[in-house]
């Protein structure tokens, strides 16, 4: 569980990232969270394994307070705790297997790491990682000649290895064409059931976040402006999160049909 | 296709990377013998305490001398060195580079001229001194005329490389426009090759000056040869003083170039 | 760009004001002043103060050129007899050269992790190993081998010490120039993870920068294998002993075998390492 109790961020310069932000997330939701660019919706998810420090407030993960953590203590924390990035974050030049196999290295004693060298196990574990998300066959290629939506589920896999109990993914599909973007947010899904991953979203677009999320949080400047189920947000949800700034086309038809529905 | 028929794939590159490692380990044990250390000289920890001693203790009276054996002089000396040293180089490339171009020359001339600037590259520039010396006697000069000649290595390497790169494309559009071959070089070549060629040069300086030093010690003048015979002599504090000079001197330029040459290569004036 | 405007306008075109030119359309437009003529005179005057300190004098050349074509003509007429002198001092030069060159690269690795400004975040140590890298590049390779001369005796450990030295500075350099051009994501990737800095840029970063540091070891390979052959001069083992001894005993045709062989070495080396570099690439 994943528990948010009065958290302020306010950045060096005086950006304000986050503002009393209050929130409860239960082991296995899948949360979609929505906004403009700069709203804070980075900040939400990368204060989770803090990637981000806040400054005010408390922050409980598994009842373990974030902000008490440090050095060992705060790389075992983050341990189980996945992290999807939007432009996959992978090393290019090296093999799929070997991204995958990366997310082990926090755990192998130095000499391992120093010549690269895993154990069959993790091997295993690896392929079968790539198997879920449907990308085995691609296990030896190097990544640069994958496409976007390869990578990003070579990403999903090397998350996936580390057995993560929750997954955080900041703007996951914003680099994907649409059909890729939604063959990745249907792969989320299936971990997310499959699984019982808790996993939060950072999207833009919002069809897709409601045709797949299990609950919709809308920020809007550090404030959570919305927070209830996907089938409950409706035009209005939507004006009021992005400022009242008119929302894509596609997205009112989809809107309405899945109110209405 | 299933995990363990993945498993099965797997390039297996695990003896290359042993053989690579004994290879290596190879190649140091028989090199090791050059750092067979045979306990330090009889008079090595003198010399150790004497250097240290004069690194912390220069002699500042040598520091602020302002006759010609004074550092400020021999400083001034050995960048006057590097300055002529690397103009004279860097014009003297120019034509040779051009005629090793292989777009610019048949392939047969290119390759003499290549040959001619990997012999200049690979004979080092204290035997060049040694062998201008007999020219020029001792001193500064010896130290221009080596370096005119040593730079034109390096520099003839890197302006080959500009000029290999040349676009050619605007050589075509100015033919359209009725330019003469002098015109076509002066608007379509000269304004391509000026900012790299210049950038070379810079390059260059910095080099020249570091090595303006080692020349010191064969008789070609600047601070290397003061340095030297302080070192010889033992009297550390002077070369206490020296090294410090140097040290700054290296810094100041290698400071002042990198900044000239990003700016060349954002295109600014 | 209200930035642009604010920017404070250079000496320069303050002495030299910009000219203005007014189009016929009523729109104008500043030209700055070239700064050609004002650096063509300071070079000038540079170029003279330095032909005076150096006392150069052309005349010379042309009176004395037949001294050097003497020594050249004998170099070129290489001694062939003289080979079997050389290959001892030979192999000295090359063991120093790869030696200093591996332990050079193998040190210089670390320290240019935390001379990095994108993996080091605490910028005094990273300033610090910095300032000491140019420190170490800015003295000449011969002086540190005439120091260590006289402390460990004459001889190649001098000698592979010096070009160690050295190798550190320049190699630490030139891979921290690397890294901070390389791509952190994956690094940032691995930190959110659970990684430490250093298993993060051994796993993320590493795959990255390795064609880059082989080809930068090769380079150093390259120019040790010429600095070393020189450092004899000073007594620290290697062909500059021969160099030395045999210039001071005018016995040019010997030097001209010396440079022969050297020259030799270096082509085969430096063709190796393209085979390499194609390799890596």
């Amino acid at each position: 569980m994943i528990e948010f109790k009065d958290v302020s961020k306010t950045y060096p310069n005086g950006t304000k990232g986050l503002q009393h932000v209050n929130l409860e997330i239960e082991q296995g939701e899948f949360v979609a969270i929505i906004g403009l660019s700069g709203a804070g919706k980075s900040t939400l998810i990368r204060t989770i394994n803090r990637m981000i420090d806040i400054t005010d407030g408390q922050l409980l993960v598994d009842g373990t307070d974030v902000m008490t953590l440090k050095g060992k203590d705060l790389r075992r924390f983050r341990r189980k705790i996945g992290m999807i990035f939007q432009s996959f974050n992978l090393v290019s030049r090296a093999s799929v297997i070997k991204n995958v196999l990366s997310s082990n290295v926090p755990d192998m004693p130095w000499y391992k790491v120093l010549f690269g060298v895993y154990s069959k196990e993790q091997k295993i574990h690896a392929l079968e990682a790539l198997d879920k998300v449907n990308i085995l066959n691609k296990a030896y290629h190097r990544c640069d000649e994958l496409s976007g939506g390869q990578m990003q589920r070579v990403a999903l896999a090397r998350t996936l290895a580390q057995n993560p109990s929750i997954i955080l993914a900041d703007e996951p599909v914003a680099s994907l064409d649409p059909i890729m973007a939604d063959i990745v947010m249907s792969d989320f899904a299936k971990i997310n059931k499959e699984m019982n991953i808790s996993i939060l979203l950072n999207i833009h677009h919002v069809d897709l976040a409601l045709k797949y999320a299990t609950r919709v949080i809308g920020v809007r400047a550090g404030q959570i402006v919305y927070d209830g189920p996907a089938s409950q947000v409706t035009q209005d949800v939507l004006d009021q999160v992005y400022n009242g700034k008119a929302v894509p086309k596609s997205t009112d038809i989809r809107t309405e049909a899945e109110a209405e529905a | 296709m299933t995990v363990m028929e993945q498993l099965q794939a797997e390039p297996k590159n695990l003896w290359k990377r042993i053989v690579l490692f004994l290879v290596l380990l190879a190649v140091v044990a028989w090199g090791s013998d050059s750092i067979t250390y045979n306990g330090i000289a009889q008079q090595g920890s003198v010399v150790a305490s004497g250097i240290i001693h004069g690194i912390t203790h220069p002699n500042l009276e040598l520091l602020f001398n302002l006759t010609d054996a004074g550092v400020p002089y021999l400083i001034l000396q050995t960048i006057a060195i590097a300055i002529l040293g690397t103009i004279f180089g860097a014009i003297l490339a120019i034509p040779i580079s051009f005629l090793a171009s292989t777009n610019i020359v048949p392939k047969w001339i290119a390759y003499i001229f290549r040959s001619l600037i990997l012999l200049i590259r690979t004979i080092p520039s204290m035997v060049w001194a040694l062998v201008w010396i007999r020219v020029t006697g001792p001193g500064a000069f010896c130290g221009v005329v080596t370096q005119s000649v040593c730079s034109i290595g390096m520099i003839s390497k890197m302006y080959i490389t500009a000029i290999e790169d040349l676009d050619t494309g605007i050589l075509e559009s100015l033919d359209a426009a009725g330019c003469n071959t002098f015109e076509k070089i002066r608007v379509g070549i000269l304004p391509q090759l000026s900012a790299s060629f210049i950038s070379t040069a810079i390059y260059r300086f910095d080099i020249n000056l570091k090595d303006a030093t080692t020349l010191g010690i064969v008789g070609a003048g600047g601070i290397g040869s003061p340095l030297v015979q302080s070192i010889t002599y033992s009297r550390w504090s002077n070369v206490g003083s020296f090294l410090w000079a140097l040290i700054i001197l290296v810094l100041i330029i290698e400071y002042i170039s990198t900044r000239i040459r990003n700016r060349l290569a954002r295109g600014h004036r | 760009m209200p930035r642009a405007e604010t920017k404070k306008v250079p000496l320069f075109d303050r002495v030299f004001k910009p000219e203005h030119i007014v189009l016929e359309n009523g729109n104008s437009v500043d030209r700055p002043r070239s700064r050609m003529p004002l650096i063509l005179i300071c070079l000038i005057a540079v170029i003279i103060i330095s032909l005076k300190m150096t006392g150069f004098d052309f005349n010379v050349i042309i009176r004395r050129a037949k001294e050097l074509t003497v020594i050249l003509g004998q170099i070129f007429r290489p001694n062939f007899g003289y080979f079997p002198n050389i290959v001892k001092p030979l192999i000295e030069t090359v063991k120093m050269s790869i030696i200093g060159t591996i332990a050079g690269c193998a040190i210089g690795l670390p320290l240019s992790i935390f001379a990095s400004s994108n993996i080091n975040h605490n910028k005094p140590t990273m300033l610090v190993i910095r300032f000491i890298l140019s420190v170490m590049r800015s003295v000449p390779t011969l002086i540190y081998a005439s120091v260590l001369a006289l402390v460990f005796g004459l001889g190649t450990f001098a000698g592979t010490l010096a070009i160690t030295v050295f190798t550190v500075g320049i190699v630490a350099k030139m891979l921290y120039e690397s890294i901070e051009t390389i791509d952190m994501k994956p690094y940032e990737a691995m930190i959110s993870f659970g990684a430490s800095t250093l298993q993060a840029f051994w796993t993320a970063c590493m795959p990255q920068i390795l064609p880059t540091y082989i080809d930068d070891c090769l380079y150093c390979f390259e120019l040790n294998i010429r600095a070393s052959s020189i450092l004899g001069y000073v007594g620290a083992g290697g062909l500059g002993v021969l160099i030395r001894e045999r210039t001071g005993l005018r016995a040019y045709n010997d030097l001209g075998m010396v440079l022969l062989i050297l020259f030799t070495v270096v082509l085969v080396i430096d063709l190796v390492n393209d085979h390499i570099r194609s390799k890596i690439m």
